[in-house]
């Protein structure tokens, strides 16, 4: 997850909350955050209620890191790397 | 001198002193629905941005690190909807930390508690402004009578007022966005 120190992006989840807005996806197992356990949420919160996850596909694990790599050459450049 | 026998009219008032009762003779057994009974924390686990409402996944009872402590019997969970174990006056609160890269932006928590397994009434509320670059945490409290856990249920959502630009900052280990329920006593 994000570097809770300089908030530069360093996971993929970083990638992912940015991919599209709220809660989209899950995982098989939250103490191992590899794209492999990466699954699409079945419902979402919308308004107070539980509607079918707007999301119907995964992103390749090739989008997923070049997104990251995306966010993390943005905070690069922000911050002088 | 002893007594065998409780004589008519009962006992006088000041028949039974603290000081008369021995230390061994309040048991557990004899203790119950005396002080906290209940106490757990539930996180969310997994960052995201924009709305939730409610935060219906990713949700885990605190579970690390090593040496963390729950009290009593368990609070449920299923779809970001909270089901007390028993009846009884409830503190919750609500913690969620924010952290932006973008542009300063604004978040409304909310948790929102319903007496009809139906109807949802906001309880409390807490908003939290964010600047780029920034962590930020807020917190709302409240204290809910559940007097009847298959009715009274209460869930919790999170809002982007200003150009979905703050994030949800999460953990698995340890605890960012999350709940707290603490059973004060009866209803």
């Amino acid at each position: 997850m994000v570097d809770m120190v300089t908030l530069r992006p360093n996971h993929i989840e970083d990638a992912l909350a940015k991919l599209h807005s709220g809660q989209w996806f899950t995982w098989t197992d939250s103490k191992n955050k590899i794209y492999a356990n990466l699954r699409l949420a079945e419902k979402i919160g919308v308004n107070g209620n539980l509607v079918d996850n707007t999301v119907t596909e995964l992103p390749t694990e090739s989008a997923v890191n070049a997104k990251l790599k995306e966010l993390q050459d943005a905070w690069d450049a922000a911050n002088g790397g | 001198m002893s007594k065998t026998t409780i004589p008519a009219g009962g006992l006088s008032s000041d028949s039974v002193t603290t000081a008369k009762i021995a230390d061994d003779a309040v048991t557990a057994a004899k203790a119950t629905g005396i002080g906290i009974s209940t106490a757990a924390i539930w996180r969310v686990t997994s960052n995201f941005d924009g709305d939730a409402e409610p935060i219906a996944s990713n949700w885990e009872e605190m579970d690390a690190p090593t040496g963390y402590g729950e009290l009593g019997s368990n609070i449920t969970q299923s779809s970001g909807i909270f089901t007390f174990p028993v009846t009884g006056i409830y503190s919750i609160s609500y913690t969620i930390m924010l952290y932006n890269d973008t542009a300063t932006g604004r978040s409304v928590q909310n948790i929102n508690t319903t007496h009809d397994n139906s109807t949802y009434a906001l309880a409390a509320s807490a908003a939290c402004f964010c600047d780029s670059g920034y962590l930020n945490s807020s917190t709302c409290h409240t204290l809910f009578d559940v007097t009847n856990v298959t009715t009274h249920k209460v869930k919790f959502d999170v809002t982007q007022v200003t150009n979905n630009s703050n994030g949800v900052l999460t953990g698995t280990d340890y605890n960012y966005t999350y709940v707290q329920f603490i059973r004060l006593g009866d209803t």
